[in-house]
């Protein structure tokens, strides 16, 4: 009897506190901004310092770029009024500007304050060499049309123009800060303002004058979480009605891939954009020795890695060019062919007494570098122990971005991301070099990759590309790649896609170009 | 000497002490984070920069200077109370750091709470009946709290009353749209009671529990495990069983003659554990996304932001010595036998 009562006393008290859990809960009231999560603070909305996917995401619906690049890789106008007119000799670029818009604070937007954001970039832009290494000058002819004076034709230029760190803003709101960012605040031209900001939250609204297409939703909740779990959690228990993809990781994001062919959430995918690479470092044995490289590149089984790594959801890759840019299927690097690498590295004296030894590097705090180098090491020890062995060695990412162009390392497991939608902006980066001797990058941006790969031939071809247009550029273009793949410097691994997942009563979340989501047209069905 | 004239001046003797250690500390940071490998020009850069970009924001960032000038003007400033700017985003460390330190004291005062009332709870029922099942089953839970890694424990918890059960938010410190109250102190509970809204209170409280419950459960094990075992010495004592045999009844023996012998101790390890919240959870801020002074931490160096690293580390070493003072005052003021 006593028992009894014991327990009942227990049920009441654990009623009592259940109760007491649900009467604390504050029920969400019908929500009428839609809350996007994703990971990483926002420290600064000014887009002369916007480095990071997240805060270039806010700006491209707080602000508006001069052009955009459609899903075919065509220039449209956005505050142009029309495409760009180039003079002959290739080193003058006229944009006419469109008229009767406004800035978030009133005032108008003109070419004097598209030529002041440009300005204002080009001075204290944290990327701001990636336009005063092409611009002498910008002019303004007239009210709406400004004139911008190059150094050397660059037709890689045009394209820059659809970055979002040169949306223009205001320069009366941004009158103190001609020499300083503004880091709190954002008046620009976009679809939506900046309603309240903190690194953790970020609050836009719809702006009644704009000028485009309105936005289908009555504003925009910016949330961040610390790490994939949380996000994860987030949208499965509906705290969140949309999640990026940028820092999920690869087990959460197949699960949210079968929620969505469950019909739980819906999902939305823009083109691929970044690339996973390995890079070897080719000025020093036994990696200096091309054959050697060219070897290693049939070792590597990408169907494998992406099924271990990734189950599946990272695409297996075969150029340093996501193949969508160039507008058709172009894989240069071999595929996997264990007993070609096993034939190469026999001749090379490999595989009888000696085995090649190969230190990678991954970065630590990157989830799918550490699995992808200990399954391409488990794989080399399945196919090729006879002949190759691979060491692993971990490192935090800012000493790894820090000790690259020292040389540090033989090879590394890396990533990139191109800042606009064309070839170029994946291959300079990885392949320009400014000084070569004897195959060796002395200067350039082979060195900053880690790579020290310099080709006379890539050279020459990469300044030509900057003086030819359309279907002439992309052929030449092709031609770098395929020196690349021959140099065996890098070796693709595979390619993401930005990718977002929705709730069900929001709509399909779509992506531009440049693999940011269209804010604006996320909307509540 | 009386001995409050000798605690007056071991506490002056560790106020003294104090300039010492802070100049120490900072400057072993000051040093350490140099030699580290990694560049805060990198960090906001990226690699690609050129040398041009890169060698206008090292001197716009005065990193260009020499070592020894950046480390004068660094402890120049620091004696005028001044912690810097931030590197990355150019805001005064002051208020990076009192945005982000009383989240971390929230959270810390609340599971202390916890902590103490689950850990001493547990160890005073199982020093009663020793043996018994409550010890038995306290034992097993101090043991095995101290034991879970705390990561681990909290995604556990997460998931559980979170993702599964739906009782509480996932993480954060107020719901996603909600608007903080205006900071008056920086701790939410009280500036949304100062500004008496209803509503933020519950939902700061509905945010805390999770975090502070995992980190309190966590660390209520060393509590009970303290508790109980020092109970257990002072209750073979001597004068335990002169009291019992002076027909004393056994609760009073416990509460007013053993207890207080075992508060040194314990004040001792509260006072340690403290210490160590203050600097945040780090383990439990990045899973329940806690924007306390360990996430900033962590993310100032990975940024190899060097004045945030710096100023929270000066702020934390402070306030460390501050409690370890304070609980060294507390303990020579229960017990008339400390001498110093």
């Amino acid at each position: 009897m006593l028992k009894l009562n014991y327990i009942k006393n227990i049920l009441k008290a654990s009623s009592i506190i259940l109760l007491v859990f649900q009467l604390s809960c504050v029920q969400y009231k019908k929500r009428e901004n839609i809350i996007v999560a994703s990971a990483g603070k926002i420290e600064s909305l000014d887009p002369a310092q916007a480095n990071t996917l997240r805060t270039l995401q806010i700006l491209s619906a707080l602000g508006d770029t001069l052009y955009k690049i459609n899903n075919k890789g065509d220039l449209l106008p956005s505050l142009a009024k029309e495409l760009p007119k180039v003079s002959e000799n290739g080193l003058l670029i006229d944009i006419p500007l469109k008229e009767n818009i406004s800035f978030h604070d009133g005032s108008i937007f003109n070419a004097e304050a598209m030529a002041f954001s440009l300005n204002r970039f080009m001075k204290i832009g944290t990327l701001n060499y990636l336009l005063n290494d092409k611009i002498e000058d910008i002019e303004v002819k007239g009210e709406f049309l400004i004139r911008i004076k190059l150094k050397k034709p660059s037709s890689s230029l045009k394209s820059l123009l659809t970055s979002v760190n040169l949306t223009p803003v205001s320069p009366n709101s941004y009158s103190n800060y001609k020499d300083s960012f503004n880091n709190k605040s954002f008046i620009g031209t976009g679809p939506y303002f900046l309603e309240s900001f903190n690194s953790s939250q970020q609050i836009i609204k719809p702006f009644n004058k704009y000028w485009g297409k309105k936005p289908l939703n009555k504003g925009i909740d910016f949330i961040n979480y610390s790490n994939s779990s949380t996000l994860f959690g987030a949208i499965k228990t509906k705290e969140v009605d949309v999640l990026i993809s940028n820092s999920i990781d690869d087990m959460q994001r197949l699960t949210l891939n079968n929620m969505v062919n469950k019909n739980q959430l819906k999902s939305g995918e823009g083109d691929p954009i970044e690339i996973g690479y390995i890079t070897f470092k080719s000025n020093k044995l036994p990696l200096e020795n091309k054959t050697i490289r060219e070897a290693l590149s049939y070792t590597i089984d990408r169907e494998l890695i992406s099924q271990q790594v990734s189950f599946g959801t990272r695409e297996p890759l075969r150029s340093i060019v996501p193949p969508h840019l160039h507008n058709n299927e172009f894989s240069p690097w071999p595929k996997y062919n264990p007993n070609m690498a096993r034939a190469i590295l026999k001749k090379e004296g490999y595989c009888q007494t000696d085995i090649l030894s190969i230190p990678l590097t991954f970065r630590s705090n990157v989830p799918a570098d550490k699995l992808l180098a200990l399954t391409w090491k488990d794989q080399i020890k399945r196919d090729l122990s006879d002949c190759i062995e691979i060491t692993l060695n971990g490192i935090e990412s800012t000493t790894v971005y820090k000790q690259l162009s020292e040389g540090a390392f033989e090879a590394v497991v890396l990533d990139w991301t191109g800042a606009y939608p064309d070839p170029e902006a994946y291959l300079t980066p990885l392949l320009s070099c400014n000084e070569i001797h004897k195959n060796t990058c002395i200067k350039g941006e082979a060195v900053f990759s880690g790579s020290f790969w310099g080709d006379n031939q890539v050279k020459e071809l990469l300044d030509k590309s900057e003086k030819l247009e359309g279907e002439s550029r992309l052929k030449n273009l092709i031609k770098v790649e395929q020196l690349a793949a021959e140099g065996s410097a890098y070796l693709p691994i595979w390619l993401v896609n930005p990718k977002a997942w929705s709730l069900k009563d929001i709509s399909e979340p779509e992506f531009s170009s440049n693999g940011l989501i269209i804010l604006k047209n996320l909307k509540r069905d | 000497m009386s001995s409050k004239k000798e605690l007056f001046k071991y506490i002056l003797s560790r106020l003294a002490l104090f300039p010492i250690m802070l100049w120490i500390i900072s400057s072993l940071v000051f040093i350490l984070l140099r030699v580290a490998p990694g560049d805060p020009v990198d960090a906001i850069l990226g690699t690609r920069a050129n040398e041009l970009a890169r060698e206008s924001l090292r001197i716009k960032l005065g990193l260009d200077k020499p070592l020894i000038n950046q480390y004068i003007e660094y402890l120049n400033q620091l004696i005028h109370g001044n912690l810097g700017i931030s590197l990355n985003t150019q805001e005064p460390v002051k208020i990076i750091i009192s945005k982000a330190l009383p989240a971390s004291l929230e959270l810390a005062i609340f599971s202390i709470l916890i902590a103490s009332i689950v850990g001493y709870l547990i160890g005073f029922l199982g020093a009663i009946k020793p043996e018994g099942k409550i010890d038995f089953w306290g034992r097993i839970f101090g043991i095995g709290t101290y034991a879970l890694p705390p990561f681990w424990a909290a995604m556990l918890i997460q998931i559980i009353f979170a993702v599964l059960l739906g009782w509480f938010p996932i993480g954060g410190r107020l719901p996603p749209g909600a608007i903080p109250p205006s900071p008056i102190t920086g701790f939410l509970i009280l500036d949304s009671i100062l500004n008496k809204n209803i509503e933020i209170i519950f939902s700061a409280i509905k945010h805390l529990i999770l975090p502070s419950i995992t980190l309190g459960i966590l660390l209520s094990g060393i509590f009970s495990r303290s508790l109980r075992l020092n109970l257990e010495e002072v209750l073979k004592k001597k004068y335990i069983e002169a009291a019992k045999s002076r027909g004393i009844n056994d609760s009073r023996i416990l509460v007013k003659h053993a207890l207080p012998n075992t508060l040194l101790p314990i004040l001792t390890i509260t006072g340690l554990t403290v210490s160590s919240l203050i600097g945040g959870a780090l383990l439990i801020e990045i899973t329940f996304s806690w924007p306390g002074i360990a996430l900033g931490l962590q993310e100032a160096i990975n940024q190899r932001d060097y004045p945030v690293v710096q100023g929270i580390v000066v702020i934390i070493s402070s306030l460390v010595v501050m409690v370890s003072v304070g609980i060294d005052i507390a303990i020579a003021y229960i017990d008339p036998r400390v001498s110093y």
